[in-house]
């Protein structure tokens, strides 16, 4: 290597702050490679893992988009949550396995957080059989909602929709992406082994199939403890 | 309107259109699963349609539900996996109704039910090695293992036969590990079962076993393959499994486990040495904890008696109903058992609304030669189950995934498996015995007892739909 790094890269370092780069990057080299090697979208929530711990706490990030993304519409959603937000969280007291769980409006987005124990279609079959009616009313104000109501006669298609609109959740270990990415067109992981150097156009790739992600697993202060364990633990009843 | 009798307008509970060994047993001798692929289809459908008619010829009619005035020598029963709906020809929209874990079938479903290590998939023998070529399971059961080679001789004609698993029923419905198996099915509403008469846990709606009926989850419906009245209406869903039995390995634990028990501090409170004699001759002290600890396992004791009625012994006077009893906060059967793991029944568990949701219907038999515990050997033997539900996602999946392999629906079984039947290493398996004082001794260092060496999810269609997949074309 030489000690004095030629004009051409220093110049091929600034590249990323050029202007003309990022306009040549942005409206031909990207839409180049989206078409040349599109990713498809991967699949919401947490994946499935036969370590114990892996299924407990685990987080669903529901993002569901408003019928109405007007200021009207979102008031509207805003006052149907109100109304039945007690009775949704007294379900999920009897579905048992929910750490926590919250709404927020999001632009033109009604979100639903949880964190949840176990396995993601028996917690949103049991909160169906819990709120499913109550939850239908929620279901009103989203687009593509009127197709799932009621929620309990729909329940298989519900738990799919709900998987579709639950973020991907980025490995912790940005490499794992590419694994998952072979996985999601049906080849067999890492064969062969992806160069490193292409982490960052693949990275691109998949936050234009996947616009919106949850960065990593998230913190857990008692990992490992399930809801039961915690109220167990506290004498609180589970 | 909903009709009364069932969800789909105009349609009532006819047990004609229902095959056979579904909501009741049929208790044969001998069972031959033939893994079929369809390699001509029109042959295919015709027998199909031969199966089904009137007049069958020598094809083997499908044994309906229907009761028998005398008892046939043989019966004659068929299963379509998701590749085999598609062999025959179903369209892509009408395969897309069909639910999830079905269309992805038994393999790609591997890590939820606990097909990993020494189960996954690829260790799998032939045929399962090749799922796409597993269309078909067709089931004869018969009288004597003549009846069913000239069946398989009909069915090879217009089949593939891509391998075949023979069973057999042991005497009184006893498993290899030497328990008496089958007990407790799920009590159905319009089905008479006179061995279910009495049986006092719930009666469940049709909808726990058949597509089209309320189901057990309040208020919820299960979706139908479409169209929904030909070829929905009266199926039903089977994970059929092939599962190996390790009973050399089981009986040694059991004997390392007594060694270890009797040197416990607490052994009194598990078995004080005055009550050896409630195990009946020939029993030592040793040899009754090996007793104990394997009726805790399993939640009944290897005669069938429950552990919860009978804790002490496994010969209770006066006897104990072999189906009747419920779980509470105090119960002697522990709460990871077996038993208990897939059947809470109405006792405390996370999952409130999930109690007595879950049921199953399973249809066992043993494969393998027989077994000899004072001269144990490691032939492969087990069992040929079908696990059978209207839904393998709510009931067959919900039970293996968080039930038995990850112990979430009671806090002190988190995090441990399924004693008999999970996914458990020598390493980090544990289960906690129950002490007549309240007290526990927690067992560790057990193996992995059954390991899955193939299987398959199938469709069991009602006989209307099985005439619907012989007429389809192209």
């Amino acid at each position: 290597m030489s000690k004095t790094e030629g004009w051409f890269a220093r110049y091929v370092d600034t590249l990323q702050s050029r202007g003309w780069f990022k306009f040549v990057s942005k409206y031909i080299v990207v839409p180049y490679w989206i078409w040349r090697a599109p990713k498809p979208k991967l699949p919401g929530g947490p994946r499935v893992s036969p370590q114990p711990s892996d299924n407990i706490q685990r987080m669903m990030n529901l993002i569901m988009p408003l019928k109405d993304p007007s200021p009207i519409g979102r008031a509207t959603a805003v006052s149907v949550v109100a109304q039945n937000v007690d009775e949704i969280f007294a379900g999920l007291d009897n579905v048992g396995t929910v750490h926590f769980a919250r709404f927020l409006l999001l632009d033109d987005k009604l979100c639903m957080i949880s964190a949840y124990d176990g396995d993601f279609s028996n917690y949103i079959r049991d909160f169906i059989v819990t709120v499913g009616s109550v939850f239908d009313e929620i279901m009103t104000q989203i687009d593509g909602g009127d197709d799932l109501i009621p929620t309990e006669h729909n329940v298989e298609k519900f738990i799919e929709w709900v998987h579709e609109h639950d973020l991907f959740q980025a490995p912790d270990y940005p490499t794992h992406m590419f694994a998952l990415q072979d996985e999601a067109i049906g080849r067999e992981p890492n064969k062969p082994p992806h160069m490193i150097q292409s982490l960052p156009r693949d990275l691109i790739l998949q936050l234009h199939a996947n616009p919106n992600i949850s960065l990593g697993g998230g913190y857990r202060s008692y990992p490992g403890f399930t809801a039961a364990q915690v109220r167990d633990k506290f004498g609180v009843g589970w | 309107m909903v009709n009364i009798e069932t969800n789909i307008q105009n349609t009532k509970y006819r047990p004609e259109d229902i095959q056979g060994n579904i909501v009741r047993g049929y208790n044969f001798k001998y069972v031959r699963h033939l893994i079929l692929e369809v390699s001509d289809v029109k042959a295919a459908r015709r027998f199909l349609a031969a199966s089904v008619s009137d007049d069958s010829g020598d094809v083997p009619s499908i044994t309906r539900e229907t009761s028998w005035k005398k008892k046939p020598e043989s019966c004659f029963n068929i299963g379509f996996t998701y590749e085999g709906l598609k062999a025959l020809g179903l369209s892509r929209k009408q395969l897309a109704s069909f639910p999830k874990e079905f269309v992805e079938g038994m393999t790609k479903r591997a890590l939820k039910i606990g097909d990993f290590g020494e189960s996954a998939p690829e260790t799998w023998p032939a045929p399962f090695d090749q799922p796409d070529r597993v269309h078909i399971v067709a089931s004869v059961h018969a009288k004597n293992i003549k009846s069913i080679d000239g069946i398989q001789d009909i069915v090879a004609r217009s089949f593939n036969v891509i391998g075949v698993r023979d069973g057999r029923a042991l005497d009184k419905g006893k498993i290899v590990f030497g328990y008496v198996d089958g007990i407790s099915q799920p009590k159905l509403k319009h089905v008479h079962d006179p061995s279910e008469d009495k049986d006092d846990q719930p009666i469940n709606p049709l909808g726990v076993v058949l597509l089209g009926y309320p189901t057990r989850l309040e208020g919820v419906l299960f979706s139908l393959p479409q169209p929904e009245k030909e070829l929905g209406f009266n199926g039903t869903f089977n994970a059929f499994r092939v599962l190996s039995q390790n009973a050399a390995e089981f009986e040694t634990y059991l004997t390392e486990a007594a060694e270890d028990l009797l040197k416990h501090k607490d052994i009194d409170h598990l078995l004080p040495a005055k009550e050896v004699k409630l195990f009946g001759k020939g029993h030592t002290r040793k040899s009754a904890i090996r007793e104990i600890v394997a009726a805790q396992m399993l939640g009944r004791w290897r005669n069938g008696v429950p552990y919860e009625t009978s804790p002490d012994t496994p010969n209770p006077d006066p006897e104990v109903s072999l189906t009747n009893f419920n779980y509470g906060y105090k119960s002697r059967c522990p709460v990871g058992a077996h038993m208990r793991r897939a059947n809470p029944r109405g006792g405390p568990i996370v999952q409130h609304v999930a109690n007595r949701t879950r049921r199953i219907v399973r249809r066992g038999m043993v494969y393998g030669p027989d077994f000899d515990p004072s001269k144990p050997d490691n032939e492969e033997r087990g069992l040929l189950g079908n696990f059978i539900g209207a839904n393998l996602g709510a009931q067959f999946e919900a039970i293996m995934y968080d039930w038995l392999n990850l112990g979430l629906q009671h806090p002190d079984i988190t995090g441990s498996n399924d004693p008999i039947l999970g996914a458990n290493s020598r390493e980090t398996s544990w289960f906690d015995l129950t002490l007549k004082n309240g007290g526990k001794i927690r067992l560790r260092g057990f193996p992995r007892f059954i390991t899955s060496r193939g299987g398959a999810y199938t469709f069991l269609p009602s006989i209307r739909a099985v005439k619907y997949l012989s007429d389809l074309s192209g």
